[in-house]
Parts: structure tokens; C-alpha cells; sequence
């Protein structure tokens, strides 16, 4: 799952990335308004953090531009002032939550789970498809009463395709979601077949009921 | 050929000297002896009242007529037809026991008449002004004269005319270091000389228009690119919605999918616009010690699955630790897109090669095509033979952080198959 920082205190935003990476979540960053934009004009992400007071322009300028683009990524304001009117405009906006600075690390990190979980799972603890059941909050992934073991990137991938079955999956996307947003600068993605290889080759020796189904030169679907 | 300043002057005054002196000794020689003549001859004619005086008073003079102490003879003229009363003056040569030798003398002949009516000739002579010595004198003279001329406008020239050039080379160095964008200012300068101020003037004042124009330019590219950016995204984002609809068959799908596609490099362009036009501007102000060993081993985590898909052969030797002082999302992108570079044009089963010491790194790839061109390689759009998917901007963005930093330098080099990209460390 991909997370933007957006936060001109630079501590803050490498403590954050650092401790949401330890959780396994590819964070992106950006310091400003600008570079703000940059990120949510040009890739998707399963949560933003979004601090108020940037240089260049208010936080809440960049939502705005958010929705304009008709884009429905997750949003949580970190925003240090802790005013009632400040998170009615950010909700109203279209603001996920509001947190308060200070926050605990921990407090972010349920918060962020919880926004993801309503976004893609419809709030549930446990995502099911057929014969697959998978644990996001521990990484597991079960295939009827069986643990399947998927290295990191396997893991991302079959979740990705699990938080939206039977929806075409584009290969762009799916290179973002789980290689970050440098890897569209990638000119080929063909390396994206292999891994989707090994993910089918690991389901069909659990007996899992669903397979990936490859739509030529776009990309793929969970079945 | 070309000369400076300093000895084109001391050439030509030098010359127009020598022609100035020339002319003015021929007339001064000539007005001074006409001078000395003139006095002489006055001298000659007082001379010759005195004689005729004593000749009034005292008859025996008439019997004068050798030259001795008295410088003067007489000389019977009865019967001359050619005695005459004129004064005439001549030059003649007399032997002088003096200097062994014959030596000039101006004569005055003329002719008068004793109180009893004879005619004599008189003639009068007087040692005059050697005019060889003369003219050796003067030369002399004129040569030395020449010489301290020359000599001082040498010096005048080299220390005074190299003070007041000063401000001149300062201008000089100012448009030598000066770099479209670099918000330096110009070195002052001090001087009294008109000239040079308003020189100097105009081009600071040229230089502002410069940047101006400029500074403009370079905002309109990043303006344009930000405006691109949300029709863009909101483009894809409808066809990103669109793809979701279940009753596409896969030849729509593909249709919007390459629609998409072209999208996308439309959004890579203008990324790498972006990127170059806030790179220029300065944007990326902010540096840190950078440890460039460490940015490699993290960007080719990003970039492992396409290594591995490509069947290359990835080898990464330490050797040193790297170390520089820049900003850091820069030399990311810096070994980024040297990586990506080189993960393209590398054939399947390849090998890339990143070496890294104190003060160098480089990214060596083994390649099927030939050697690119050096000149162009980090040229905006210059992109190599059979690419279509490059943007030719990768290259370029390397190229412009490198220029950022004065200590930094990058060298292509094709050597053994095998394509070289050099960053290095200069000192200063």
C-alpha cells in the first residue's frame, strides 16, 4: 500500500516515513505545495497525509485540487492547529479524518489502517474471494485452511488485485502501487509478468479458486 | 596578428616618434645654423668696421696681410678688375694646429679704399661651428632623447595604462564567468574613467534585462507544465474509470489502455520539464552531505524486479564511499537516471557494472549498438537510433544537476563494448 507524506517539517516527515515503511507501506514524499501537486496530479495513493501549513499554498487548497481531479484517494489532515472550524472545512472537503499534532506514531498508524480499511476493504478486517481469505493487518493470506507464504512484493501484488476482484487491474497502476512512483519512469514493464507468474504458480499449487486473467497489453484481472 | 592594446600604442606612437624627431631635427639643425651663421657673420661685419677704423688711424695695419694673431690680411687690389666693396661671406677650410686638422672657417671678403684712395681686399675669417661635430651632437642627442621617450611611454604604459585598464579586465572577467540564470552579482568596479563606468553600466544593465527575460522564460515553462498537469490527471483519471466499466470487450479496453498509454509519456515529458526548469531555477537550494554509495544500493532496490526481468547482470563494487555535499533528492534522481539509462540499452542477459571509489562513480553497461555521440549525449531530445519511447530528457536532467555543482563533473566514454558513464569529483 502507498502512502504520501505531505509535510514541510522535515523531521516529522522522516519520522513518519520511516516508521510507515517499517509497517511495509511504500511512502512518497513532498515538502510543498508544488511538489504536493506533482504527486497527486500524477500517481494514485491508498492514503494521503496532508499537512495544512505548506509554502506555496494551504493544504486544504490541495485537496481541493484533489477532488477536482476527480481523484478518491484517502486523506487524513496532520495539521497543528487543533480548531473545530479548521477540521469541519477539511471533512467538508472531502477529508478522510483530522489528526492533531502532536500525535503518537501508533495513533497514526491505526488511523491510517482504519481509512484504508473503509476505503478498500468496505471496512472489513478480513478480505475474502472465494477460497482466499486475506489478513491485512497481519500480511497472512489463507487459501482455504491453508497459509500460503508470499515474499513482500508478492504479497503487495495479490492484495492489490484482492481489494478488487474481477476489476481490470492496469499494469501502470499495479508497477506504481507496488514499486513506488519512480518505477513509472520504467520504460518497460514487461518485468511485471514475472512476478504475476510466480504469484499464479504459488496459488495453483494451494489449490486457491481464483487466478489472475491477463488482458493483452493492459493488464490484469483477479477471477 | 593581434596585439593588446598596450603594444599596439607603444608601436605606433613609437613609429610616429621617430618620424616627429627626423622631421624636427632636420629643421632644428637647419634654423640653428642659420643662427649661428647670422651671428657669426654680424660678428665678421663689427669686425671688419674696427679694422677699417685702425686702418684710418694707424697705416701700418695695411701691412697685414698673412693671417697671425689678428685672424685677418689685406691684400693689395691695384689693377683687380674683380675688387669690389660687397661684403661676401664664404666657408672655408683652414688647417687648425689645434686639432691637426683642416677645420671650417667663415671668411668675409670684402674691399675698401685707404685714405689715399687704394683699393685693397680685406679678408676677415673667423674659426664657425663644425658642423659634422653639430650634426653628431644633435643625433646623439635626439637618440637619447628618442630612446627616453619610448622607454617611458613603455612604463607609462605598463604601470599607469595597466592601472586604468584594471576596471576594463574586471569587466572583462565579469562577461567571461557570466552564466545565463546564475543570480551572482557582478564584480564592482572602481574607477574614475568615464568610459569604463558607463561600460560597465550598459552591461549591468543588459545583464538585469537578460535575467529578466530570462527568469520570464523559465517561469512560463513551469507555469505551462503545472496548468498541464490537472487536465492531464483528470484525463486519465476518466479513462482510468472508464476501464472499470465490465461490458468493454478487450479491443476497447486496449484502445483506452493505449490512449492512456500515450497519456502517460505526455505526463513523463512534462515531469522532466518540470524537473529540468525547477533544477535551473534553483529550486533544489537545499543540500546535505550526501552518501552516494548509499542512494545507489536504494535506488537498485526500486529497480531490481526490472534488472531481474531483463536477465542483466548486476554488479555494484564499493570501493570507496562517495561522498558529496548536494541536495538529496537530486542525486537521487542523478543515479536514477543514469541506472535506468543503463538498464535500457542493455541487451537481455547483459551486464551493468556500478563502481564506486572516494571520488568517482561509474556506471559501465555492456550494449549491442556503438558508441553514442559524446557531444550530443546530454543534449535535450537527443535520443539514440531505434528509441521511441525515451522522451531524451533523462540524460539532459543528469546533465543540468551535474552543472549545479561546480565540484561535479560527468564524461561519456565508450570503451570495449561497453557504454561509460563517469561522475566525478573535482577540486577546484
Amino acid at each position: 500500500m502507498k502512502i504520501l507524506v505531505i509535510e514541510d517539517e522535515i523531521e516529522l516527515m522522516l519520522v513518519v516515513q520511516l516508521f510507515l515503511e517499517k509497517e511495509h507501506f511504500i511512502v512518497e514524499t513532498a515538502k510543498d505545495y508544488y511538489s504536493g501537486l506533482d504527486k497527486i496530479a500524477n500517481y494514485s495513493y491508498d492514503c494521503i497525509l496532508l499537512d495544512i501549513m505548506l509554502p506555496g499554498a494551504s493544504g486544504m487548497k490541495l485537496l481541493t485540487e484533489l477532488r477536482k481531479m476527480g481523484k478518491d484517494d484517502s486523506v487524513i489532515i496532520i495539521s497543528a492547529k487543533d480548531s473545530v472550524d479548521d477540521k469541519v472545512e477539511g471533512l467538508e472537503l472531502g477529508a478522510d479524518d483530522y489528526l492533531a499534532k502532536p500525535f503518537h506514531l501508533a495513533e497514526l498508524l491505526a488511523r491510517v489502517k482504519s481509512v484504508i480499511r473503509r476505503k478498500n476493504q468496505q471496512g472489513e478486517q478480513v478480505i475474502t474471494y472465494k477460497n482466499v481469505c486475506l489478513f491485512p493487518d497481519k500480511r497472512k493470506v489463507m487459501i482455504g485452511s491453508l497459509e500460503v507464504y508470499l515474499n513482500r512484493k508478492e504479497y503487495d501484488l495479490f492484495y492489490h488485485f484482492m481489494v478488487r476482484p474481477e476489476r481490470l487491474v492496469e499494469k501502470t497502476s499495479l508497477a506504481e502501487a507496488i514499486w513506488g512512483d519512480d518505477i513509472d519512469q520504467a520504460d518497460n514493464l514487461d518485468f511485471i509478468y514475472s512476478q504475476i507468474k510466480n504469484l499464479r504458480k504459488k496459488l495453483k499449487e494451494s489449490k486457491a479458486e481464483v487466478d489472475f486473467q491477463a488482458v493483452y497489453g493492459v493488464g490484469y484481472k483477479l477471477v | 596578428m593581434r596585439v593588446s592594446l598596450k603594444n599596439y600604442t607603444l608601436r605606433h606612437l613609437s613609429i610616429s616618434f621617430l618620424l616627429i624627431i627626423a622631421v624636427w631635427a632636420v629643421l632644428f639643425y637647419a634654423y640653428i645654423l642659420e643662427e649661428v651663421y647670422d651671428n657669426v657673420d654680424d660678428g665678421l661685419k663689427n669686425q671688419k668696421i674696427e679694422i677699417l677704423r685702425e686702418v684710418y688711424r694707424n697705416l701700418n695695419t695695411l701691412n697685414i696681410n698673412e693671417y697671425g694673431v689678428n685672424q685677418f690680411r689685406i691684400i693689395s687690389a691695384e689693377g683687380d678688375v674683380s675688387f669690389s666693396e660687397d661684403n661676401n661671406f664664404s666657408r672655408e677650410f683652414f688647417y687648425m694646429p689645434y686639432d691637426d686638422e683642416e677645420e671650417p672657417y667663415r671668411v668675409l671678403r670684402t674691399g675698401f679704399y685707404d685714405p689715399e684712395g687704394v683699393p685693397y681686399h680685406l679678408e676677415i675669417r673667423t674659426s664657425t661651428v663644425e658642423e659634422d661635430d653639430l650634426m653628431l651632437d644633435l643625433s646623439t642627442a635626439l637618440i637619447v632623447l628618442y630612446l627616453v621617450l619610448v622607454l617611458s611611454l613603455y612604463l607609462i604604459n605598463e604601470f599607469v595604462l595597466r592601472k586604468a585598464w584594471g576596471p576594463f579586465n574586471v569587466i572583462i572577467d565579469n562577461l567571461n564567468l557570466y552564466r545565463f540564470g546564475k543570480k551572482e552579482q557582478l564584480a564592482p568596479i572602481n574607477t574614475n574613467v568615464i568610459e569604463f563606468q558607463t561600460l560597465y553600466n550598459e552591461i549591468v544593465d543588459m545583464w538585469r534585462r537578460n535575467e529578466e527575460v530570462f527568469n520570464e522564460q523559465k517561469l512560463f515553462i513551469e507555469n505551462a507544465s503545472h496548468e498541464l498537469q490537472t487536465p492531464l490527471a483528470v484525463t486519465i483519471n476518466k479513462l482510468e474509470l472508464l476501464m472499470e466499466d465490465l461490458s468493454l470487450n478487450e479491443g476497447q479496453l486496449t484502445a483506452i489502455a493505449e490512449a492512456k498509454s500515450s497519456l502517460m509519456r505526455l505526463v513523463g515529458l512534462n515531469k522532466s520539464l518540470l524537473m529540468l526548469s525547477r533544477i535551473s531555477n534553483r529550486q533544489y537550494s537545499e543540500v546535505l552531505s550526501v552518501n552516494l554509495n548509499q542512494i545507489v544500493h536504494e535506488t537498485f532496490i526500486t529497480y531490481q524486479s526490472m534488472i531481474e526481468y531483463k536477465e542483466v547482470e548486476f554488479q555494484l563494487n564499493d570501493k570507496g564511499s562517495f561522498v558529496i555535499t548536494m541536495n538529496p533528492d537530486l542525486a537521487e534522481v542523478l543515479f536514477a537516471n543514469l541506472l535506468r539509462n543503463a538498464i535500457k540499452y542493455t541487451e537481455k542477459g547483459g551486464k551493468i557494472i556500478v563502481d564506486i571509489t572516494d571520488d568517482c562513480l561509474r556506471v559501465l553497461n555492456s550494449s549491442n549498438g556503438s558508441a553514442l555521440d559524446t557531444e550530443k549525449v546530454f543534449n535535450r531530445f537527443h535520443k539514440g537510433e531505434q528509441d521511441n519511447q525515451s522522451n531524451g530528457l533523462g540524460l539532459a536532467i543528469v546533465k543540468s544537476i551535474v552543472d549545479l555543482y561546480p565540484f561535479l563533473h560527468i564524461m561519456y566514454s565508450y570503451t570495449g563494448g561497453k557504454h561509460i558513464f563517469a561522475l566525478r569529483y573535482v577540486k577546484s
